[in-house]
């Protein structure tokens, strides 16, 4: 195990954790519902952290990235039907991230925000023609470690630590009404959905593979996964408890992803202000990529083409044309003037919908000793893994109704 | 495990991927040709690889969706090609000798070969 | 059999009008007064830069017009509380916005404990 290639890694991690979903329902989460979600939060991360690996050791040992087995699990119907149901939830992910960067831009800049829409696709896609696969992810996962200012920031508004660490314990809130209970039904629904986005695990396993991985890096998979993913998770927590602390008592429930910089700016002013928009343009850029990258993937892999951007761009042709074509599609949808908010909210919806059938062909393929060895899921993966599928498949049932309920958490 | 060996066609063969004697992945176990009549001996012949295959796998709704996307290309892979059959298919000569990654060099000529580091 | 159907079509149309349905886009309204005086409380304590305050400026605008826009009572008091505020200039004093503010949640706090 090479130190550096791990400090790396877990940095990139912790760097990419963040996106536009969980920027806009940890800013929600805090000013509406205080430190109270902080336990979901966390315990959301854990679920992503056992699919994380159990998704990396695949890739390590089967050698083969998680949408071709999940073919071969699932067989062609069904395969297909998650083919499409993720290509459009990684699809409205991937505008939403294009339409937030593109807002970050804004602010920064003052730029119109449709013609910055259109230059940073274009920048975007430059980037992964041009740059190698490992420094893809590093450098926008690196970058986004300036995000770390929300973390400084909460320190330095001096919260209340007690409360915040309460808050890791599971709760509902006491006193709600109905309508406030079914809004927390709905907010602990969207972070599960926004923390265990499927992407991230197709592009993980893919990324696991485009590096390399083998036996000998199931122990870098590991610590990659807990503290990368762990410590990621700390940051969404540090802006939801400094919005709980700023925003909840000023009545502000943040309806564009703009004010989420105020929480560095009002204890480090305009320096605190643009770390943080350097943060969270780096870290939804790099989402961005993740997403569209994670749905050429699956495309490619299902369909048995040569994938991989640590090919050239050309030795992967139908690769290639298509994430560039996905890339375009999502400006496209951006481009017809629907709000950031809206399509964080839908891709939300979208992805909770697909996660049952994102992490059951994994599950399964993970604790198959015909394809794992001795490397298939033990009990703790097995336990943890089915209890969390159980999880995702009840937030997937719960997830429509209460969006109707609750006017997308809006009461 | 060899192709010779047992093994079962849909649970262990049917939608593989494909990977040729250079490492690269060329398609998808579509569908298996089969030898042989009612009352007789059975016998996997070519895996067959392309949209086309997927013909009795999926409602002739869908289908006519896919030959209006894709096309009804098959490709047919003799079992001989074979090396072993694991997590993937591995065969024992390139794609190409098999027909197989036509679609990827006529998708390559609109990509411009340059500019990547 | 059509009558309990008309009168189940007539509850759902009530239902998708009047305060009840306007909730949400108070609630929008309120915030973004909230966030909008925020802004402007930290900006003139010179802690923004000023591309970021006229940024955000234009899009609570944008989204203060668009909820004032989706209510289906725009004549009631809150539609006229929203169009008030929205008829404040960018730079109004926080005090002024934080003013329309709690008149929208005092609102709020009425029509969901009704």
């Amino acid at each position: 195990m090479n130190p550096l290639e791990l400090t790396l890694g877990i940095m990139t991690a912790v760097g990419g954790f963040v996106d536009i979903s969980e920027l806009v329902f940890a800013a929600k989460a805090g000013s509406t519902f205080g430190y109270a979600l902080i336990w979901v939060f966390a315990f959301a991360t854990i679920g992503i952290i056992v699919f994380s690996e159990m998704s990396g050791r695949v890739a390590a040992v089967a050698k083969q990235p998680v949408f071709n087995l999940m073919r071969h699990r699932l067989g062609l119907k069904l395969g297909l039907v998650t083919l499409i149901a993720s290509v459009i939830s990684s699809l409205i992910t991937c505008a939403a991230e294009v339409g937030g960067v593109a807002l970050i831009l804004n602010y920064l800049t003052g730029a119109p925000y449709l013609i910055l829409a259109v230059g940073l696709t274009v920048a975007l896609i430059a980037s992964i023609w041009v740059i190698p696969f490992e420094w893809i992810e590093r450098s926008y996962g690196l970058l986004g470690l300036f995000m770390v200012v929300f973390a400084a920031a909460l320190v330095a508004i001096h919260p209340p630590w007690h409360q915040i660490a309460s808050g890791f314990v599971p709760q509902v809130p006491k006193g709600l009404t109905t309508k406030e209970l079914l809004t927390f039904g709905y907010f602990a629904v969207a972070i599960v959905s926004a923390v265990m986005f499927p992407y991230e695990v197709y592009f993980y396993s893919s990324g696991g593979i485009e590096e390399g991985w083998s036996v000998k890096d199931l122990l870098t998979n590991r610590l990659t996964s807990i503290l990368g993913m762990g410590l990621g998770s700390l940051l969404a927590i540090s802006i939801l408890a400094s919005s709980a602390q700023l925003f909840g008592p000023a009545n502000v429930d943040p309806e564009i992803p703009g004010t989420a910089a105020l929480q560095a700016a009002i204890p480090f002013g305009k320096w605190g202000l643009i770390l943080a928009l350097l943060g969270m343009f780096f870290a939804v850029a790099g989402a961005a990529v993740e997403t569209c990258l994670a749905n050429a993937y699956s495309i490619a892999q299902f369909f048995g083409w040569k994938w991989g951007r640590h090919k050239k761009p050309w030795e992967a042709p139908r690769f290639t044309i298509t994430w560039i074509a996905l890339f375009i599609a999502a400006l496209a949808i951006v481009l017809t003037g629907v709000d950031v908010m809206t399509l964080v909210e839908f891709a939300i919806l979208f992805s909770i919908l697909v996660l049952p059938l994102t992490y059951l062909p994994l599950l399964l393929l993970a604790g198959d000793r015909k394809f794992m060895g001795q490397y298939a899921n033990g009990a703790i993966a097995k336990v943890l893994g089915w209890f969390y599928f159980a999880v995702v498949g009840c937030a997937a049932i719960a997830a429509l109704p209460l969006y109707f309920l609750t006017s997308g958490g809006n009461g | 495990m060899k192709p010779d060996g047992r093994i079962k066609l849909v649970s262990e063969l049917l939608d593989l991927p494909l990977i040729d004697s250079e490492g690269r992945y060329c398609g998808v176990v579509d569908d298996v040709e089969l030898d042989g009549a009612a009352g007789k001996t059975l016998r996997p012949t070519a895996l067959l690889v392309g949209p086309g295959a997927y013909s009795g796998r999926m409602p002739g709704w869908a289908m006519a969706l896919v030959r209006l996307l894709a096309g009804s290309r098959i490709t047919r892979v003799p079992f001989s090609k074979i090396r072993t059959i694991g997590s993937a298919v591995e065969l024992e000569v390139p794609g190409e000798a098999v027909g197989l990654n036509k679609s990827e060099d006529r998708a390559e000529r609109w990509i411009p070969h340059k500019g990547a580091l | 059999m059509r009558a309990p159907m008309g009168i189940c079509i007539l509850c759902l149309a009530a239902c998708s009008s009047g305060p009840s349905a306007d909730l949400q886009y108070i609630k929008q309204a309120r915030s973004i007064g909230a966030e909008w005086a925020l802004v402007n409380e930290q900006a003139q304590a010179d802690q923004l830069t000023s591309t970021y305050v006229e940024s955000m400026h234009q899009w609570l605008r944008d989204g203060l017009s668009t909820a004032s826009s989706s209510l289906t009572e725009p004549r009631s008091a809150y539609g006229a509380e929203i169009r008030t505020l929205l008829a404040e200039p960018a730079d109004a004093a926080p005090e002024t916005l934080r003013g329309h503010v709690n008149k929208l949640k005092r609102i709020e706090d009425q029509l969901e404990s009704a």
